[in-house]
């Protein structure tokens, strides 16, 4: 397969998994601001954590300052009182519709469509049109007037399209190498989110056995996990176990461990000499290394690193893919 | 435009004569605690909220939130549950109040229980006459002697709550048997802050959403003492019974399984459920299906949704039954008259609460009082629930009220009078778009593991038609979502006040990448032209 195909297909995989776990993030975010949220201090997810988590900068004057940095963490981190008093109207819009941002749902799904057009060969025609239809639709939506009386529609509308998508790729799509870096995309990228999630707002050593400590319904309504939570782990939704689900529990689809799996699958697949491939066998170290965190008896006290660690692992995965597979089509570009 | 539908969203708001509006005051002004919240209705006017109405009879349709009503062809059909979209507001040191009080009428009524299947105290010392408790058809015979763990016996309870004309809340009803109505509570928030979020805005409204938590707390701390963490059910009578929704929607919230009475099984005085892995045993029971069918053995042998030998494994103490069988005796519409001294009894504590004031008629003066005031009373039939059965004086025909005047010399000991309380209203939508005042009273949940705690705020049920005193949802009323304020000093937003933040973790850069992407990068060195929407090649 062509490696500039493979590469869009891959990174049409991410923006639609990005897509979707912003709009879930800012649904819980926005429940959460609204409805109050019962002995919630122990986490930090709110409108600032989630700039932070999407990597987006804060919108207003300070930003605009230096707009050439591709990151603003620095400057977020700096001014964590201008963060703080950011609100649902800026943070919820930008995120949301932001033409001008490329984290902004919208931006996402507009690139995703971009590429899609010139995927048409490699994928099925219902996939394109699920595709075109989802752009469009938030293209043709008061989406503005939208967040204001109702942001849950819209938010809904996004999981749904992309739902819609994902269903379709299981159904009409021909399980090529095409599949597999499509999936792959989507699966690092969900890992990727979640992550970023769970440093930005689990607190540092979370306290286990405390007894005081206050429920961490949010991040599962942020990533949609809370019913799957309630039916795997008996143990009330506290931060630690909560964290730990999230982390660890394979069984739920949107768990880092089980993205870090299903990428591993993904990219064995497509690969030619998977038992030569280092994404492959990185993947694989990787999953022994969560199994074996997992059930290691410290593994609360280490939390913390164990997340940075993983990240790492993920980027080091990431530079592989794009080395082993993408390399040629970035020297084209070059030329182009 | 807001001039306009400022006027006539509260147009014509009229308070009927005697009694209190939660939301406005005597002269119509916003009460202080409403006022963010009217102030926002008015801005929003009838076209915002006739929008979000049609937005939640779809919404409400979609996830299946619906109830049965049978149309005036006699035909059922199945309607959006009607929520209406102005919410009732409560500030905090009232909302105090009522908690205090409810959780005080809770422990008597756990110490009455006791009492009627233990020592008899109460009716040694005189104040409840052991014929009236052992006549309640609630009375329950075969678990005489039995304490459950904790000796906890009303593990979820819902009081029924009225405000009058005078600003009081009193008790209409106890419910210790299986009250529903949480799942509305919960599923109406959810509702509103997805339908109205506008609405939430200059109120800091205290959450309900950790309320399954709390009764799965409770429901392991009751259950007998084991090594493992003990497995919890809901026990259901089947899909066909009309809160199958709620036990599915608890059941959902808790983790825990559902399960009816196949599922079930008692092998030597130990509950075990059937699984694909052979027999599990089960510790708690939240059942929500009355005494007399839980035991084919003990009960009513007819019984097709019981599960044979239960009493005796609860006899024996290996399983915990939430609520403890025979707590029906404690909510009978005859003991209630008996609650405030119970009160004083068991507790040595004066109510909070007070009861409306109620005539037992098997007393001759009393009834001959009674029967000359028919027209100014409600009657209500003991032992019944649900609405059914109850007479309202004023609303009645003459014909209508001698009819009840001979059931009641007929049989005395079957009927209770109360006085008739103006319930409080509340500003509600009507067909018109309009606001209008409605009757509402309010059902708290309250549960019972190792304390009593209880969700801020409650099911209010609000009457849709004018006048109507009637709030059953089975007879067209319909519900609100309930706010209680949060007294905890508003944070502001203003430096100086703001707790720790914790600047976040250096996390690795986003990129956006891809063959495009990097092409365009490396093209145009950093050019800001990031629009992701032009292949590069356009750009040019």
């Amino acid at each position: 397969m062509l490696a500039r195909i493979a590469q869009e297909l891959f990174w049409l995989g991410r923006d639609l998994a990005r897509a979707e776990h912003t709009a879930r993030m800012l649904d819980g975010v926005f429940h959460a601001d609204v409805a109050g949220a019962a002995g919630e201090q122990d986490i930090a997810l709110s409108w600032a954590e989630l700039l932070a988590i999407i990597g987006e900068k804060a919108p207003g004057p300070a930003a605009a300052v230096d707009a050439g940095d591709a990151t603003d963490l620095e400057a977020l981190a700096a001014q964590p009182l201008a963060a703080r008093l950011l609100g649902r109207a800026e943070v919820a819009s930008l995120l949301t519709l932001d033409t001008d941002s490329q984290a902004s749902i919208v931006s996402c799904v507009a690139r995703a469509r971009e590429r899609g057009r010139g995927l048409r060969d490699v994928m099925s025609t219902e996939m394109w049109e699920a595709l075109n239809t989802f752009h469009l639709g938030l293209a043709g939506r008061d989406l503005s007037a939208a967040l204001v009386s109702g942001p849950y529609s819209v938010y809904q509308d996004v999981k749904e399209r992309c739902a819609l998508f994902w269903g379709l790729v299981g159904r009409t799509m021909l399980r090529d190498e095409g599949h597999s870096f499509l999936q792959a995309g989507a699966q690092i990228e969900a890992a990727d989110m979640v992550l970023r999630m769970l440093r930005v707002s689990v607190p540092p050593a979370p306290k286990q056995q405390s007894g005081s400590e206050g429920e961490a319904l949010a991040l599962l309504h942020a990533v949609g996990g809370f019913q799957a939570y309630r039916r795997a782990v008996r143990a009330a939704p506290t931060v630690g176990p909560v964290a730990r689900f999230l982390l660890y529990d394979s069984a739920y689809p949107g768990s880092v461990a089980a993205s870090v799996e299903a990428l591993h699958s993904a990219l064995s697949t497509a690969d030619a000499l998977p038992r030569s491939s280092p994404p492959v066998l990185r993947l694989g170290r990787l999953i022994a290394d969560l199994e074996l965190q997992r059930r290691a008896p410290n593994a609360a006290a280490a939390f913390e690193e164990t997340l940075e660690r993983v990240q790492e692992d993920l980027e080091l995965v990431d530079s592989d893919v794009e080395e082993r597979y993408f390399a040629m089509a970035a020297a084209a570009a070059v030329h182009l | 435009m807001t001039e306009a539908t400022q006027q006539r969203l509260l147009e014509d708001y009229r308070v009927p004569d005697g009694c209190r509006d939660e939301l406005l005051d005597e002269n119509g002004e916003p009460r202080p605690h409403a006022a963010p919240l009217i102030a926002t209705l008015e801005r929003l006017g009838l076209e915002a909220l006739a929008a979000a109405g049609r937005r939640r009879d779809r919404i409400f349709m979609q996830q299946g939130i619906t109830f049965e009503v049978a149309g005036t062809d006699g035909e059922r059909r199945d309607r959006p549950f009607p929520l209406d979209l102005v919410p009732r507001v409560l500030p905090a040191e009232e909302w105090t109040t009522i908690k205090r009080g409810l959780a005080q009428r809770i422990r008597a009524l756990n110490a009455f229980v006791d009492d009627v299947y233990h020592a008899h105290e109460i009716v040694r010392a005189g104040i409840v006459p052991w014929s009236l408790i052992v006549s309640r058809p609630s009375f329950a015979r075969p678990v005489h002697g039995v304490r459950p763990p904790g000796g906890v016996y009303c593990h979820v309870s819902g009081c029924d709550l009225v405000r009058g004309g005078d600003g009081r809340w009193r008790v209409l009803e106890d419910n210790v048997r299986t009250p529903s109505g949480i799942s509305y509570v919960l599923e109406n928030r959810v509702a509103m802050t997805r339908l109205m979020p506008e609405l939430f805005a200059g109120h800091r409204v205290r959450p309900v959403d950790h309320y399954p938590g709390l009764l799965l707390d409770a429901l392991r701390a009751v259950a007998p003492a084991v090594d493992a963490e003990p497995t919890v059910v809901v026990w259901t009578p089947g899909p066909a019974n009309s809160a199958y929704f709620e036990h599915a929607f608890i059941s959902r919230q808790m983790g825990v399984e559902l399960v009816e009475a196949t599922d079930l099984v008692v092998r030597d005085a130990v509950c075990y459920m059937r699984t694909t892995a052979g027999l599990e045993r089960v510790h708690t029971i939240y059942r929500r299906l009355d005494d007399d069918f839980i035991d084919p053995l003990e009960f009513r042998p007819d019984s097709l949704l019981g599960v044979p030998g239960l009493v005796r494994a609860y006899r024996a103490g290996t399983v915990a039954i939430a609520n403890a069988i025979g707590t029906g005796v404690a909510d009978d519409k005859a003991i209630y008259h008996y609650v405030p001294e119970m009160i004083r009894f068991y507790l040595s504590e004066e109510p909070i609460l007070d009861n409306v004031p109620t005539y037992l008629l098997g007393d001759e003066a009393t009834r001959k009082h009674v029967l000359s005031r028919l027209d100014q009373l409600v009657v209500k039939p003991t032992s019944e629930s649900g609405g059914k059965g109850v007479f309202i004086g004023p609303h009645a025909s003459s014909l209508e009220c001698e009819a009840q005047a001979r059931l009641i010399e007929a049989e005395p000991e079957r009927w209770i009078a109360q006085e008739l309380v103006h319930l409080s209203t509340v500003p509600t939508e009507t067909t018109d778009g309009r606001l209008a005042a409605r009757h509402v009273d309010l059902r708290p949940f309250a549960v019972f593991g190792d304390e009593i705690r209880i969700v801020p705020g409650g099911l209010t049920r609000v009457a849709l038609r004018a006048g109507s005193m009637v709030v059953n949802s089975s007879q067209g009323g319909g519900s609100k979502d309930t706010w209680v304020l949060d007294d905890g000093g508003a944070v502001d937003l203003v430096p100086g006040t703001l707790p720790a933040h914790r600047p976040p973790p250096r996390l690795p850069d986003v990129r956006y990448g891809g063959w495009r992407g990097q092409a365009q990068q490396q093209q145009q060195q950093g050019a800001r032209d990031t629009d992701p929407r032009f292949p590069s090649g356009k750009s040019r």
